[in-house]
């Protein structure tokens, strides 16, 4: 028994441009779906509780996870009510839901919020630079020095807790009772989908961006290991330096890419871009170009002159750790895959297969 | 005098060549008596065959012709017109169906389609040896039609005849004209109210000179046949006739009235019918109040009183979920924090229709749906309606709804006064309501000869569908006495009034009361009225002394058929 709220659908719409009232359930958009199956299908099912405001069903599901947003629905809605975006906007509201500090869902929902923050921590980062005294060598080991201490310190307060929310909602509150030997047979496929977001390769057209995506995951993680454990900005290692370059560009150049497909919006999932998803993209292209140039600057040796470059990347840094990683789009690293995880869960309880 | 016959058999591109050997009926018949010419055709309808035919009318001097081809459903006309067109009068034509009875019936055994062809042929052979010349019966008719219900189907129908220079008598039994309508505001697709419809028709017929306005009225009495009905009015205590050469019925319809406790009505708070929902709307202001308290959430039940599953009213009533959909946009617009929840089996919206559906969806409606073996049920919780369903758009979960009001949303259904429709012995359908002739074909005429039906008394209807059936059935009515003189068919039953004993079993088997019984030369005779007279023949096997002969399928006719035939 539940009852219908159709005020949730009202608060939902901050989270994105769908259209979910012209809806008259026919069903295309799951018809076309290529990864919507028989036993889990999608993505009608979500709209239909989305209208109705069906709250428990969309908490406990793991389904907007598992649309990776090809944008097929939306194409072929007659009505155009946009369901791909839906989705997309259930994975904000879910972010939100699942994150236990509320600011989540108050950055998705209300732009000054984000811009403020993302104030505060240039305010932060001015600071730290007038209290290093503007001394490059300075601010190059504390930044450094910050960059662990913020992953360790934000993996640890935020983002444990809230999987362990996505989990209590997804397994406890959906009422899936298996033993702890699971948890460890399926963990092969959490490490899977986490690195290789191999469901996406189902998407009918979308063989392409999903090798985008899995070259820039792997810059990225890469990248992050370079400069955090390898040092890159204080190393003499040629192999390391070189191997940096590369990463920062690859990064540069796939998200050049995709904030050209936002600004184009011919696909249907650059069509609606959010606030969000403009910090997200921007950021990691920020990212690659500033750490490239401060490695140039180092190597050609100008950086000394040229303090700002360094700040402007620790800037950079700073917004997208404590900001964008916690309560931004990052998450969704974390979210899609350990829903794979609670799918595979969930499947060998009931002994249903479920398609890879 | 010799009859000189002549006999066209049908090849129908072979439909009937392919199973039957035409060329063996025709020489099997060419030499029989009477016949002075016997042919086979490729088409016997093509338009060379038609003008081969008038020649050979009048070349061979022939006085019948027999076409042995498909049903006289088909072609019968065509052929009698071709017989007219050699001068002869069209009644000595005879059909023979040989399609349908012999080659289709018989495809697997073609010599016994052969056979069958022959007899049959042979059959309308002798039938036409003694078939006479007639002549259509000529009657005068009034021109004045009597237009039954002054609702917008009436007066729409009142003002199209009176255009047409017919005196027309609008009877109403209510003390103002306008019907259902007039007591509607907003419609859907115009700015114009149902009352302001009305208000337009009837200061049109004000102006009429031709239109005589009788409210208060009911008909209680009806004699005479299409040309000349004359008919009893009782206006308040007062009884006058009318005399009208047409009458034409738009009595309309009901609203369904649901049965005790049908989805808690009249038993759970709250709960009321959508005519009761629209007064409602209409009326209330600035805050949608009911009982008392502030109304917000309303929950529409649809298809109450219609597409019920059994016993009851089957069919669609295919105004109410448009009429809702409208009513409930109406309300959210008009009041504040208003939120419709719409309980349907299918939204049926059709044509234009479809953009209110979308402009409710747009504004925030939510649509459930039922099938009819599992609706949903309505009961009460602390003195509020709360509304139930297994909604099949969410995979039949159970969901609820606790509503502030529940609008029961109730189809049409026909009079359950049937004064009228006794009066006239209108057939009804199964669905109650008065039932035309053909469905597609014959759409405003009744089995009555000079009674039209249209609106809403017919069947379920909008008000654009009422107004066009108005117009079918005016001008149906203004045709059967627009010339002032009728033609009525010759094919009928006929009293010997020798062999007559009087006995009167014949009039009860008659299903237009066209037998009536009279005196004549000191004794009691039948006689038949012959504008009421279909010559269906259920009067002839009931007569003890076979005084009852049908026009053109005497007893000696029949009886000549079947020696050919057996």
């Amino acid at each position: 028994m539940a009852t219908i709220n159709p005020k949730f659908g009202k608060n939902l719409k901050k989270y994105g441009g769908f259209n979910f009232n012209a809806c008259y359930n026919c069903g295309n958009c799951t018809a076309i779906c290529s990864i919507s199956t028989k036993d889990s299908s999608f993505p009608r099912e979500m709209v239909r509780y989305s209208v109705l405001g069906v709250e428990d069903e969309i908490i406990t599901s793991t389904k907007p996870w598992e649309c990776y947003y090809c944008g097929e629905c939306s194409t072929h809605c007659p009505q155009d009510a946009n369901p791909g975006e839906l989705m997309m906007s259930l994975r904000r509201w879910l972010t939100a839901k699942y994150d236990w500090t509320g600011l989540s869902g108050l950055f998705y929902k209300y732009l000054p919020a984000t811009i403020l923050a993302m104030l505060a921590v240039l305010a932060g980062v001015i600071l730290f630079a007038n209290r290093a005294e503007w001394n490059l060598e300075s601010m190059l080991h504390f930044g450094h020095l910050f960059e662990m201490i913020a992953i360790a310190t934000v993996f640890a307060v935020i983002l444990a807790p809230n999987l362990v929310r996505m989990w209590y909602f997804t397994i406890i509150k959906a009422g899936v009772k298996v033993p702890l030997k699971t948890y460890l047979t399926a963990l092969n496929d959490l490490l899977v989908h986490m690195f290789t977001q191999k469901r996406a390769k189902d998407c009918d057209d979308n063989h392409f961006r999903w090798l985008e995506h899995l070259i820039l995951v792997f810059a990225y993680l890469a990248l992050l290991f370079t400069t955090v454990f390898l040092n890159w900005f204080g190393t003499e290692n040629l192999f390391v330096i070189i191997l940096g370059y590369v990463e920062s560009a690859l990064i540069f150049i796939i998200t050049v890419d995709f904030v050209k497909d936002r600004i184009q919006k011919k696909k249907a999932l650059a069509k609606k871009s959010q606030p969000s998803d403009w910090f997200f993209v921007i950021w990691l292209l920020l990212m690659g170009l500033t750490a490239f140039l401060v490695r140039l600057f180092i190597d050609i040796n100008i950086l000394e002159s040229n303090k700002w470059m360094y700040l402007f990347h620790l800037m950079v840094l700073a917004q997208w750790a404590l900001i964008i990683v916690p309560f931004g789009k990052w998450t969704h690293f974390l979210y899609r895959s350990f829903a794979m995880y609670f799918v595979k869960i969930k499947s060998m309880k009931s002994g249903v297969k479920v398609k890879k | 005098m010799e009859k000189r016959i002549g006999v066209y058999i049908c090849h129908c591109g072979g439909n009937i060549s392919d199973y039957v050997d035409v060329e063996k009926v025709r020489q099997s018949v060419e030499n029989d008596d009477n016949i002075v010419l016997a042919k086979t055709t490729m088409f016997a309808c093509s338009d060379a065959n038609q003008n081969e035919m008038v020649e050979d009318i009048k070349n061979h001097n022939l006085d019948a012709v027999i076409v042995a081809s498909c049903s006289p459903k088909l072609h019968l006309v065509t052929f009698r017109n071709v017989t007219e067109r050699g001068d002869l009068n069209k009644y000595t034509y005879v059909h023979a169906n040989i399609r349908e009875q012999a080659s289709w019936a018989h495809a697997d055994n073609f010599p016994a389609a052969t056979d069958k062809t022959i007899q049959l042929v042979k059959a309308a052979i002798a039938k036409s040896r003694t078939t006479k010349a007639l002549e259509p019966t000529k009657i005068k008719a009034e021109r004045s039609v009597a237009v039954i219900g002054a609702g917008v189907t009436g007066m729409k129908a009142a003002i199209t005849l009176a255009e047409k220079d017919t005196h027309v008598f609008l009877i109403e039994k209510e003390s103002q004209v306008g019907g259902w309508v007039a007591k509607w505001k907003d419609l859907f697709m115009t700015e114009e109210t149902g009352d302001m419809i009305v208000k337009q028709l009837h200061e049109d017929l004000k102006k009429r000179q031709n239109v005589s306005i009788l409210l208060n009225s009911e008909v209680i009495g009806n004699v005479g046949s299409i040309g000349n009905i004359s008919l009893k009015i009782k206006q308040k205590e007062e009884e006058f006739d009318i005399t009208v050469g047409s009458v034409l019925v738009a009595t309309g319809f009901e609203p369904y009235k649901p049965k005790e406790d049908e989805f808690g009505f009249g038993k759970v708070p709250n709960v009321i019918t959508l005519p009761e929902f629209k007064q409602l709307i209409d009326h209330e202001k600035g805050k949608l109040m009911y009982n008392g308290k502030k109304v917000e959430n309303i929950a529409y039940i649809y298809c109450v009183g219609s597409r019920q599953p059994e016993g009851g009213n089957t069919y669609c009533s295919r105004y109410c979920c448009t009429a809702t959909i409208h009513a409930a946009i109406e309300a959210r617009k008009k009041f504040k924090d208003i939120q419709n929840y719409h309980f349907t089996r299918g939204v049926r919206s059709y044509g234009k229709q479809e953009l209110l559906y979308a402009e409710s969806l747009q504004g925030g409606d939510i649509f459930l749906q039922s099938y009819e073996d599992d609706l949903p049920t309505v009961f009460a919780r602390n003195n509020r309606p709360v509304v139930r369903i297994n909604d099949i758009l969410t995979g039949g979960k159970e969901l609820e709804v606790e509503a502030d009001l529940v609008v029961l949303v109730t189809g049409m259904a026909p009079r359950s006064n049937d004064t009228v429709g006794s009066l006239f012995k209108l057939p009804r359908g199964r669905d109650r309501f008065f039932n035309e002739v053909h469905m597609k074909l014959r759409p405003v005429e009744t089995v009555i000869d000079g009674i039209t039906i249209a609106g809403a008394c017919q069947g379920p209807k909008t008000i654009l569908e009422s107004v066009n059936s108005a117009l079918a059935a005016a001008t149906k009515s203004y045709s059967n006495i627009s010339k002032g003189v009728l033609e009525t068919d010759p094919q009928i039953a006929t009293i010997d009034v020798k062999a007559c004993t009087g006995c009167g079993d014949c009039i009860p088997e008659c299903p237009f009361d066209a037998i009536s019984m009279v005196e004549d030369k000191g004794k009691t005779v039948a006689v038949i009225n012959n504008t009421l007279c279909k010559g269906c023949g259920m009067c002839t096997p009931v007569c003890p002394t076979d005084a009852i002969d049908l026009v053109a399928f005497s007893n000696v006719q029949i009886m000549g058929m079947i020696d050919a035939l057996v």
